[in-house]
């Protein structure tokens, strides 16, 4: 029942943690602050230490109870100020309640010191989070071990009552309290780990430390606690040894004193009322008066004068062993008794002799044993009554039959069973052994005198008091050191190894994540410090090797991007005597070889390729598939094909062996530059920024297709536009929206437009400009992560070639040479180049003027392509120079003539003339390079 | 075009600038007929004459011609583009060019 009571009591702070653990995570308990919380669970507990007082288990005068484990688990569960706040509260309250005042200040104490334990241990111990079930268990038995120990020391006058109070709650008490704490820890923390997957931690160092110093410990414990329960048992063993043989040794000689004294008291009668002269019958008379066996008279011859056994007169003293003894009453001795022994007729017969001197002489009186033993019965049976061994240990005299003669005043046993036992274990006399004596288990020893049995009895508990109380004063003293030495140890290899690794890992950790700067500096102990001393160097090394493989890597990226950037065209203007277009792009690689790339190039002389693509990924994997896409799409543009062919089959290239599945973005156009028809084919790149009669720039939104590698067998929309004069086109890769200032924020579309707009208007090379100028300026200090490329297009128109329209007339020769250097100038045509073309016009001219009959003429002048037209168109006769008949110039001077000369120059020295009769009018046109010849 | 006469006996230089084409020959070759009866030596410079054509040539074939007669007569200071009309009409057979 008490057992029962003990577990419920121990297992109601149990329920209250697990409550308190639940109500912290599920309701609306966890909104309070730290601090509210601390005080209602410290309140909570103190009232779990209260009621744990009220209702303890009154035992031997004091109260059995589980009070401390709620400040303990207050404190170690749930917080220090919980746990101190219970222990207060609880201590106080233990004080002035009414129950068990024989442990009131112990008690008190150690609650306190419990809620101050609980609270110290987690506060400085476990870094103020909750302990494990094992340390519950150690620290809840701890502080019940502390508590023992107060209830000794409170009680030290009176060490035995002390300490059997002790003794009877000790155990059960510490159980419960250890316990209680332990399953509060163990509940707790299975309620947190279920669920989770429970991945099992490795010990730290201390732990598997203090687990194997435990073990030792607890080995070391066991072994001197049984050493000392021998050796104590043994000693104790041997004290009552001492004790039982004193005493019984006492009452033999009080038994022996007794006989003796009443012998010679018969004695001295008979030989007061011995006559001067003794006779037979005198001898005989007092011999049955006095019930004695024998009584002779011995002369000082040492012979028997007179016996009241006549056999015996003239028997000489001397001639017997034991009766020669009394010879010595013949010199000084006056008196004299002697032990039992036989009687000179019946040897067998227990006979006690008592001798006293005469004046001349002795008398000689025997009693047999069986007389004394009634005369000394008497006397002998209160000899025991009041005597103690020890405090509860007694004497007990029995005749030879067992029978009690005299034994405790408190126990009126007649009869001792273990006599018999005694006597069939053949237990020699004076040796002590183990009985059970008036319920008791004792320990005894026995001696025999003048027939009677003297049993020393001493109570085994009695006995071992000081063996047990030792025992227990060195458990409770071990567990104490052995706690406050775990807590040393715990914070010595704390501070010596576990907050060195510590460090140690902190600085490994910065160097993991790339800091290869970071020195260890642990120089707590010699090892630490040489094992810093180590890791420093191998990381110094480290780095060596890293930074020469870096500058290695470095030069080679630098070469890879040089290659890049040599494969794309980067001389501006590219094509600068077309007058058409002008275009002008950029890449900035954030790698040292980045994705993405650009190209432009002519198709025959009058379509303008370009294109913007960005390759997934950077670094040289992406610059290499960058070359290929590069080289493909070029090669089959030039080849002819429409642009959404070249996609397709640009495409279908890149997927054979694209094992990295990388792929590529791209937008490509195809300016027609007589129509300014731009056909386009997008594959998933960005949408390019258009702008249009002299409007803003605007997104071209078309659908695009899949992007290039991605997918074999796509199909790729060739989609059209038409570009005016004055038009634009920018393209560019994620790079440019996708810059990042150093708050994150993308560039974004919106501030691309923005940026486009406010160089609206201006060469191809200052919108570029503008859009990197702004990108750069918003990414600020940020790093560039994605290539930036960009590329602008602007679409002239073709050159109107220039007309002059005049009547033909010679006179008019000089209006036509001004126009015409007028025109020359303006296309900043070389000097050689105009004067082949003002020979030309001189020629033409004044052939049709002198031959054609024409009344209008019109001459124009233009440039396309690099090549300086001119071409002259009259209503006159037709007339094809090219079918002029060419003038002999091989003839002497004098057979000389310069007819059809002026149309063989200028068939010599213009590229190309042609001719053609069309609505009336001879048109011819002559056209020339403007490249100077080298 | 612009034409300076320097008569030196029956040597006459001839500094041309400018051009010789349809609208400059007849200036030239009005200079030369009256100029041309009785000299031995006809030196054109061309130093400053930018191109020929053939109108240009015309009158200098026919100098040619003359002076062939009566004397001699040489151009010097051509510069390329006259040179090439000389190669390509064949010119540079029949004119002393120095």
């Amino acid at each position: 029942m008490a057992f029962m009571k003990m577990a419920a009591a121990a297992l109601v702070p149990v329920l209250c943690t697990l409550a308190f653990h639940f109500a912290e995570k599920k309701t609306p308990f966890q909104k309070l602050s730290d601090k509210k919380k601390q005080l209602v669970i410290g309140i909570s507990f103190a009232a779990l230490a209260i009621l744990a007082t009220q209702f303890g288990i009154p035992v031997n005068g004091a109260v059995m109870n589980v009070r401390n484990a709620a400040p303990l688990t207050a404190g170690l569960v749930f917080g220090w100020p919980a746990g101190i706040l219970s222990g207060l509260i609880g201590g106080i309250e233990r004080w002035f309640s009414p129950s068990g005042d024989y442990t009131r200040l112990a008690c008190s104490i150690s609650t306190i010191i419990s809620g101050f334990l609980g609270a110290a241990v987690r506060r400085f111990m476990m870094d103020n989070k909750k302990v494990s079930w094992f340390y519950g268990l150690v620290v809840g038995v701890t502080s019940e071990v502390l508590h023992m120990l107060m209830v000794i020391f409170t009680n030290a006058a009176d060490m035995q009552r002390a300490f059997h109070v002790v003794q009877s709650i000790a155990i059960p008490m510490i159980a419960a309290n250890g316990l209680s704490v332990m399953l509060s820890m163990l509940v707790t923390s299975r309620s947190e780990s279920s669920g989770a997957g429970q991945t099992k931690k490795a010990e730290n160092i201390s732990q598997t430390f203090q687990r194997w110093l435990l073990a030792c410990v607890l080995l070391a414990f066991v072994a001197t606690s049984i050493f000392i329960h021998g050796f104590q048992t043994r000693l104790s063993a041997q004290a009552a040894d001492i004790e039982l043989e004193t005493n019984i040794t006492d009452v033999k000689n009080d038994i022996h004193d007794a006989s003796e004294r009443l012998l010679l008291d018969i004695t001295r009668q008979i030989k007061r009322e011995l006559p001067t002269e003794v006779t037979q019958a005198d001898v005989c008379r007092l011999a049955e008066k006095f019930a004695a066996a024998e009584i002779s008279v011995v002369g000082p011859n040492g012979k028997v004068s007179s016996s009241s056994d006549p056999s015996l007169l003239g028997f000489d003293v001397a001639s017997n062993e034991r009766r020669a003894e009394f010879l010595l009453l013949l010199n000084d001795e006056q008196e004299l008794v002697q032990e039992y022994s036989g009687g000179l007729e019946e040897p067998s017969a227990e006979r006690k002799y008592a001798g006293i001197a005469l004046s001349s002489g002795f008398l000689l009186v025997g009693h047999d044993l069986s007389y004394v033993r009634m005369q000394v019965d008497a006397q002998i049976k209160y000899m025991a009554r009041n005597r103690h061994i020890g405090q509860n240990g007694s004497i007990i005299i029995c005749d030879q039959d067992g029978a009690v003669v005299s034994g405790r005043a408190d126990h009126a046993e007649e009869y001792i069973p273990i006599f018999d036992s005694a006597k069939s274990l053949g237990v020699q006399e004076g040796a002590s052994f183990s009985a059970e004596i008036y319920g008791e288990e004792s320990y005894v020893m026995y001696t025999k005198t003048e027939g009677y049995y003297i049993i020393g009895v001493l109570p085994k508990k009695e006995a071992h008091f000081a063996r047990d109380a030792s025992v227990y004063m060195q458990a409770f003293m071990e567990v104490l050191v052995f706690a406050v030495m775990f807590a040393f140890i715990f914070v010595l290899v704390n501070k010596l190894v576990v907050e060195n690794v510590r460090r140690v890992n902190a600085s490994l950790a910065q160097i993991n994540s790339g800091n290869l700067d970071i020195k260890v500096e642990v120089r707590g102990s010699e090892e630490f410090a040489s094992l810093s001393d180590d890791i420093n160097a191998t990381v110094s090394t480290l780095k060596h090797y890293i930074t020469e493989a870096a500058a290695r890597i470095d030069k080679e990226l630098e070469f890879a991007k040089r290659i890049q950037h040599s494969a794309l065209p980067s001389v501006f203007p590219p094509y600068p005597n077309r007058k058409e277009f002008s275009i002008y792009a950029s890449m900035d690689t954030a790698a040292e070889v980045g994705g993405d790339f650009y190209d432009f190039y002519l198709l025959g002389e009058d379509k303008l390729a370009f294109l913007v693509a960005d390759v997934s990924g950077n670094g040289v994997p992406a610059a290499m598939f960058m070359m290929r896409a590069k080289t493909l799409i070029k090669s089959f543009a030039e080849s002819g094909m429409d642009i959404g062919e070249v996609f397709v089959q640009t495409n279908k290239n890149l997927c054979e062996g694209n094992d990295a599945g990388m792929f590529v973005t791209a937008w490509m156009g195809i300016l027609d530059l007589n129509t300014g028809i731009v056909s386009y084919a997008n594959a998933g790149h960005n949408p390019p920024a258009i702008c249009r009669s002299g409007g803003e720039y605007e997104y071209l939104k078309t659908k695009a297709n899949f992007v290039l590698a991605g997918m074999n067998g796509i199909q790729y929309r060739k989609n059209e536009l038409q570009l005016r004069p004055g038009d634009a086109i920018f393209l560019y890769t994620d790079g440019v929206t996708e810059a990042q200032d150093p708050g994150k924020h993308f560039f974004g579309t919106a501030r691309l437009l923005e940026s486009l707009n406010v160089a609206r208007g201006k060469a191809a090379e200052d919108i570029c400009g503008n859009v990197l100028a702004d990108v750069s300026a918003f990414a600020g200090e940020s790093d560039q992560f994605d290539d930036i490329t960009v590329l602008s297009v602007k679409f002239n128109g073709k050159a109107q070639p220039s007309t002059l329209r005049l009547v033909p007339d010679m006179n008019a020769i000089g209006q036509t040479a001004d126009f015409l250097e007028r025109e020359l100038q303006a296309l900043d045509a070389p000097v050689k180049v105009s004067r082949k073309m003002k020979i030309a016009l001189d020629e033409i001219y004044s052939n049709i003027v002198k031959y054609s009959g024409a009344d209008r003429v019109e001459i124009q002048c233009g440039a396309e392509n690099g090549v300086l037209m001119l071409r002259f168109r009259d209503n006159g006769i037709p007339y094809d120079p090219l079918e002029a008949e060419m003038p002999d110039i091989s003839l002497p001077v004098q057979e000389r003539d310069v007819g059809g000369v002026g149309i063989f120059m200028v068939r010599r020295m213009m590229d190309g003339m042609e001719y053609m009769y069309k609505d009336g009018c001879n048109i011819l046109t002559l056209t020339l390079s403007l490249q100077e010849e080298a | 075009m612009t034409i300076e006469k320097n008569l030196n006996g029956k040597t006459l230089e001839i500094k041309l600038s400018g051009y010789l084409d349809s609208g400059t020959a007849p200036d030239l070759e009005a200079v030369l007929s009256e100029t041309l009866a009785g000299l031995q030596s006809l030196v054109l410079d061309l130093e400053e004459l930018e191109y020929v054509s053939s109108a240009g040539l015309r009158v200098i074939l026919n100098a040619q011609k003359e002076m062939s007669a009566q004397g001699q007569m040489k151009l010097i200071h051509v510069n390329e583009t006259i040179m090439e009309v000389f190669d390509i009409t064949g010119f540079v057979d029949i004119l002393t060019i120095e």
